[in-house]
């Protein structure tokens, strides 16, 4: 299986590091609002995609700026990005937070897309099935709800909580709060999301503890082509713990 | 020189009826269930804690200190200028200090209003402070922590301008636009009432109270740390081009006074604790909300805690923090030496903590008004003798 090459780019003053492996049509990967969990998920897409992998500003190897306070900023950042790295048309995957970031570049420039896929993405106001306010729960918390399996991601912690483990966890999770503090969910983001007309494959696992599963029909009900895999047993990182949501990620784009 | 003495009897208020399953709870603080407060008990705690500032007004105390906290039993002063307000009737001398509302919960034109409606209800009597606010009042009200300390700057310069500036003026911001900022009444106090900065000693805090020449007070560091805190603003504050005063550097303290030194310590300790490990009691995730803290920050206050684990310890909290507690002469002695280290004269001293009854509150204002302060006010103008050990 393909290694990732790491690059450091320069976007709009800020730095951002971008891991690439593979060759083929490509295919960008928006990571969601914790970056524990790695990247090596992604190793088996490099067998039939140019699989690219930008850490967003404000979380793991990249930079921060301090100025990006909505999704917005984010959309903007991306299009500098892809405009630097020449990618004119790719397929776009986005898990959670970075699912909410796909859509919404999905929603605005959905031309750029060829097809596109939500890993249990974030950003749906849907009252009758909230997700859970991640900002109000405590970090040592937080990570016995991302899976159902805690094996898969207790191989990618460090063995004791150190000072540089909570530090970065804690800038990420600041990052996160510039965004979202005051509204976790923003209506406008759902006025315009049924503009996206690209192909789109929802995945979700059935015990996902911080976005209830039902919302993956909320989420067909603005983007009515979409296909929907639900995975039993998976909880909020379904990536992690099914290799087969990977599998069939790849599968669909292909 | 740490110029003359200034005493002020400083109150935070507690709702000290906590149930008795309160050590079940991780924090008093943000989440504790408001079901457990009693507004009958609330009551009597008001007019008792009232009449205790009122005393120390009438005992010769420089000044009142009321601040402000929320959603916790640490404090029942979510809005200290209704306190304020409320002991201005009833006090005649001393300053009033509210130290303070953050700006950040409040429109910053209504705060200059509210100062200002109070410096003038009280001819010039008060004095007031700007937190950021702990992390816990980021958990309570609805504004960003982290963008917290952009938005408080933003508000301090408009305070600043309603009270320095003729109206009506304008102000264009990031967070506010005023389009008339002109309010009715100005402070009784030209320009401004006496300003102060307090914090727990975050460097950009400090940089901001630097840049305005204001007065800074650190608040539950230790004794190094604050001294460490006060030779830097004084040298920040000279880049801006401000000379800090003595006066402007309080020092927050704790005092108990009693005949013998075993006494104060059996009647204060227990007290002291329950302060320590009931009052103050909250969660790191509440302490530091996301982003009000720098990484740099919260790595070192999180390695700090780790060090400050273990059960409460009376000699190694007294001397790590500003604690005076025994007989007066011992007290007197303990503030000259931090008002040494310290270079001021400004002692702030909490004189009720936790559940001390009123009995002892009492005491310990009138032993500390008539017992320790003349013996520290006797010594003001002599050069300070270092102790030649």
């Amino acid at each position: 299986m393909a290694k990732f090459t790491r690059e450091v780019l320069t976007v709009d003053g800020v730095k951002t590091v971008v891991h690439t492996a593979g060759s083929g049509e490509p295919l960008v990967f928006f990571h969601g609002a914790g970056t524990v969990d790695g990247f090596d998920f992604a190793e088996p897409w490099a067998d039939k995609f140019r699989v690219i992998v930008p850490y967003h500003p404000g979380f793991g190897e990249s930079g921060d700026d301090p100025t990006f306070t909505d999704m917005h900023d984010y959309v903007m950042h991306y299009l500098e990005l892809f405009d630097i790295m020449k990618l004119d048309r790719f397929n776009l995957v986005g898990l959670s937070l970075g699912g909410y970031l796909a859509a919404k570049f999905a929603s605005e420039h959905g031309h750029r897309i060829k097809k596109l896929a939500l890993i249990a993405p974030a950003g749906m106001l849907d009252a009758k099935h909230p997700m859970m306010d991640i900002l109000a729960v405590p970090g040592d918390q937080v990570v016995g709800l991302l899976v159902s399996n805690f094996e898969v991601l207790k191989k990618r912690l460090p063995e004791k909580l150190d000072l540089d483990f909570i530090g970065e966890r804690y800038r990420e999770s600041a990052t996160v709060a510039r965004l979202l503090w005051e509204h976790p969910g923003d209506p406008k983001f759902m006025r315009y999301l049924h503009r996206v007309k690209n192909p789109t494959l929802i995945l979700w696992g059935d015990e996902d503890k911080i976005i209830p599963v039902q919302q993956a029909e909320t989420w067909r009900k603005f983007i009515p082509n979409a296909d929907i895999k639900v995975y039993k047993g998976a909880g909020h990182l379904v990536h992690l713990e099914k290799p087969e949501a990977v599998e069939a990620v790849s599968k669909f784009m292909s | 020189m740490h110029g003359s003495y200034r005493f002020n009897a400083m109150h935070f208020m507690p709702y000290v009826h906590l149930p008795e399953n309160h050590k079940e709870f991780k924090s008093v603080w943000v989440d504790f269930p408001n079901k457990y407060y009693d507004p009958e008990k609330g009551h009597d705690l008001y007019q008792r804690y009232l009449s205790e500032l009122v005393l120390a007004d009438q005992l010769g105390y420089d000044a009142v200190v009321v601040n402000e906290h929320h959603n916790t039993a640490y404090s029942m002063m979510p809005t200290p200028n209704l306190i304020a307000a409320a002991l201005i009737p009833q006090t005649k001398n001393c300053k009033i200090c509210i130290w303070g509302t953050p700006p950040n919960f409040m429109l910053p034109n209504r705060l200059a209003e509210e100062y200002a409606v109070l410096d003038v209800l009280s001819k010039g009597r008060i004095e007031v402070a700007f937190p950021l606010g702990t992390g816990m009042e980021y958990w309570s009200n609805p504004v960003n922590p982290a963008t917290a300390r952009e938005k408080f700057k933003e508000s301090l310069k408009i305070i600043l301008q309603a009270w320095t500036e003729d109206g009506p003026t304008t102000h264009y911001g990031q967070y506010y636009t005023y389009r008339f900022l002109n309010p009715w009444p100005r402070p009784y106090q030209r320009p401004h009432p006496p300003c102060y900065i307090v914090g727990t000693g975050s460097p950009e805090t400090i940089e901001i109270a630097a840049e305005l020449g204001f007065g800074y007070s650190a608040v539950f560091v230790t004794q190094q740390r604050a001294v460490e805190l006060n030779e830097n603003l004084r040298k920040r504050a000279a880049h801006f081009g401000h000379t800090i005063r003595p006066d402007q550097t309080p020092i927050m303290s704790f005092a108990y006074v009693a005949e013998t030194q075993e006494r104060a310590e059996q009647e204060y300790i227990g007290h002291l604790q329950r302060f320590f490990e009931d009052f103050t009691r909250t969660t790191p995730h509440f302490l530091a909300p996301p982003g009000y803290l720098s990484v740099e920050q919260l790595k070192m206050r999180a390695a700090m805690a780790d060090k400050l684990h273990g059960a409460f310890d009376f000699k190694t909290v007294s001397s790590s923090f500003f604690i005076a507690v025994g007989t007066p002469e011992k007290v007197a002695n303990q503030i000259g030496e931090w008002s040494h280290q310290m270079k001021t004269g400004h002692i702030n001293a909490v004189m009720h903590v936790a559940d001390m009854p009123h009995w002892k509150t009492v005491k310990n204002l009138a032993l500390f008004a008539e017992e320790v302060m003349p013996r520290l006010r006797s010594k003001s103008h002599a050069p300070m003798r270092i102790a030649a050990e």
